[in-house]
């Protein structure tokens, strides 16, 4: 390539080029390409119905942001699964991970144990929570029972059901912040603490004053990554719920995956695709300024 | 405030109460996490007739495991999520290494311009491009095979693996690949026969974690595949909606699925946590 111009394409720049030419060539072909046919797909008629496959502008954009079921309940519900799930885990992940920041005996057995969630796969995790609220046979309505309880109808109603899919995703990640957070914490330098305890200072001004802000990078990052990732989540609630009782549990994901392939108008679903693309791009970007500003201040 | 002095957290307890409530978080811990697993390993060991209650009773049995081992699609699927998540670990490894590499050593437009690339594309949420990746695999005829779900399983670990490669990269003191590239070393051998040997540990790490993603991951292998390559995670998701009276069966299956995972976390520790580390 570019023989002539040798000053410019240097032996170095050949280097770098051969370096990232397979993972470009991986990412040009199954993630930019599928982009791009998928936009052009969002502009036409496309469905297993009507394949006419002609050009129709932005109606199918139009039609999903004034469908009911996206403005009213998947996007809510996105957005209040992002909030509790990172919230949850994020606040459940520090304080084990203050909890954990000491030597003691066992500290291997507790960090194996903590290990386990991070590695069973989603699915496996929505089965299990879907034995255990099973509403005949699971364990939780049997020791509610045992208690006197009624057992209740866990998955079959709206916010019961949200709430097991935002506690599934909570016992997922709680271990990741806890191991990372865990990380910040030991790598910490220890003057300050000693200072502090020296002063008397009380362990919440401890907390708030010194540990908060120097774990602040760790944070910021853990918050990002696992925002944007609850946002595209899927495979549990499709486990779990599928999506029911009728559609109010459904979150982005599934939303465009109906579309395509229950509804099989890919035109729609695609259109769908691209808009939680766009969002995503966008509440990442404000949500980096943000977490960044409330850190700092 | 500044008067009264509130006391550490359990400042006033004697120690022995202090280890005792701390040795009783621990296990109150352990056990809301290990829970889960440890009811549905409870409940893959009972007997079909004993699965509904199964608190209840006290036969336990390995038929469960025996008929899971029986059935041909789901040993079909145990094989195809072993290989595919083997080789899509070998060959992202290879890609993403180098592009780790480059983006560690090098500054400048070419660098920045990869850098923001796999940054965005990090964010994009899979079903935004798996969706029309279904019309891209079933046009190049690679629909439901096992290239059409490899290939995509590569691609997706491209941006997060590089990411993580610089890092590990940066951490790695670049100047002896200098002196190698001072004694006529060429960048191929600086590359290959100095740095890559120093990144062994943290290639570990993500060797470890790459196998569990693809093992784990359930969205790409719905879309892209039909009947002919089942994999794991997809026949247990139908296991619960078309079967999902026969317990025992879908907990010894999700048992067995489970198995890497507790030898990972068992035995690959070290490299796990370490390939955590954002």
């Amino acid at each position: 390539m570019a023989v002539g111009r040798r000053p410019m394409f240097g032996e170095q720049q050949r280097f770098m080029l051969f370096l990232i030419a397979p993972a470009a060539l991986l990412l040009g072909l199954f993630q930019v390409l599928p982009i791009v046919i998928g936009a052009n797909a969002s502009f036409r008629n496309w469905a297993l119905y009507n394949p006419k496959k002609d050009w129709i502008g932005l109606d199918h954009y139009r039609a999903v942001i004034t469908d009911p079921a996206f403005l009213e309940v998947v996007l809510p519900n996105t957005f209040i699964f992002m909030v509790l799930s990172v919230a949850g885990s994020l606040v459940l992940g520090l304080a084990l991970a203050l909890l954990l920041n000491r030597p003691f005996r066992g500290q291997k057995i507790v960090q194996t144990v903590l290990l386990v969630p991070l590695m069973v796969a989603p699915v496996i995790a929505a089965i299990m929570m879907r034995w255990m609220f099973n509403d005949q046979f699971g364990i939780v309505n049997a020791v509610l029972e045992g208690l006197g309880l009624e057992g209740q109808p866990w998955l079959v109603e709206r916010w019961s059901a949200f709430g097991i899919i935002v506690l599934t995703d909570i016992w997922l990640w709680t271990p990741w912040f806890t191991l990372l957070l865990l990380a910040g914490l030991q790598s910490l330098p220890k003057e300050p603490f000693e200072a502090a305890a020296i002063d008397g200072t009380s362990t919440w001004r401890v907390f708030s004053h010194l540990t908060l802000p120097m774990l602040r990078p760790v944070v910021v990052v853990c918050i990002v990554i696992r925002a944007i990732d609850a946002f595209r989540t899927f495979d549990i609630v499709w486990t779990l719920t599928g999506g029911g009782p009728g559609r109010s549990t459904e979150l982005f994901s599934l939303y465009a995956y109906v579309l395509a392939f229950l509804n099989l108008d890919f035109g729609r679903g695609s259109a769908a695709a691209i808009i939680g693309g766009l969002i995503i791009l966008v509440v990442g970007v404000v949500l980096y300024r943000v977490v960044d500003r409330i850190a700092k201040a | 405030m500044a008067m009264v002095r509130t006391p550490l957290m359990f400042g006033r307890m004697p120690a022995g109460g202090r280890r005792a409530l701390f040795a009783l978080a621990l296990f109150g811990i352990c056990f809301a996490f290990a829970f889960p697993v440890l009811w549905l390993m409870l409940t893959s060991l009972r007997p079909e007739s004993g699965v509904y209650y199964v608190h209840r009773g006290l036969e336990f049995t390995l038929a469960s495991f025996a008929e899971v081992l029986t059935d041909e699609r789901l040993v079909q699927a145990f094989v195809n999520s072993a290989l595919i998540s083997t080789l899509a670990t070998v060959f992202s490894l290879l890609v993403t290494v180098s592009s780790g590499y480059m983006l560690s050593r090098f500054r400048g437009p070419a660098a920045s311009t990869w850098f923001g690339t796999i940054y965005v594309f990090r964010c994009v949420p899979y079903i935004s491009w798996v969706l029309p990746l279904y019309f891209v695999t079933q046009s190049w005829g690679i629909y439901d095979t096992y290239i059409g779900l490899l290939l995509p399983h590569i691609a997706v670990h491209i941006c997060f693996f590089s990411w993580l490669m610089k890092g590990f990269f940066d951490g790695i003191d670049p100047s002896m690949e200098h002196a190698a590239l001072i004694d006529g070393c060429t960048r191929w051998g600086a590359f290959l026969r100095v740095a890559l040997p120093s990144a062994i540990p943290a290639i570990s790490a993500l060797a470890v974690l790459c196998w569990l993603f693809t093992w784990n991951e359930f969205l790409f292998a719905l879309i892209l595949t039909g009947n002919k390559v089942p994999v794991i995670t997809v026949v247990m998701a139908q296991f619960v909606t078309e079967m999902g009276l026969r317990w025992n069966l879908m907990a010894a299956t999700a048992v067995m699925a489970l198995v890497p995972a507790f030898l990972l976390a068992l035995f690959g520790q070290k490299y796990v946590i370490r390939g955590l580390r954002i």
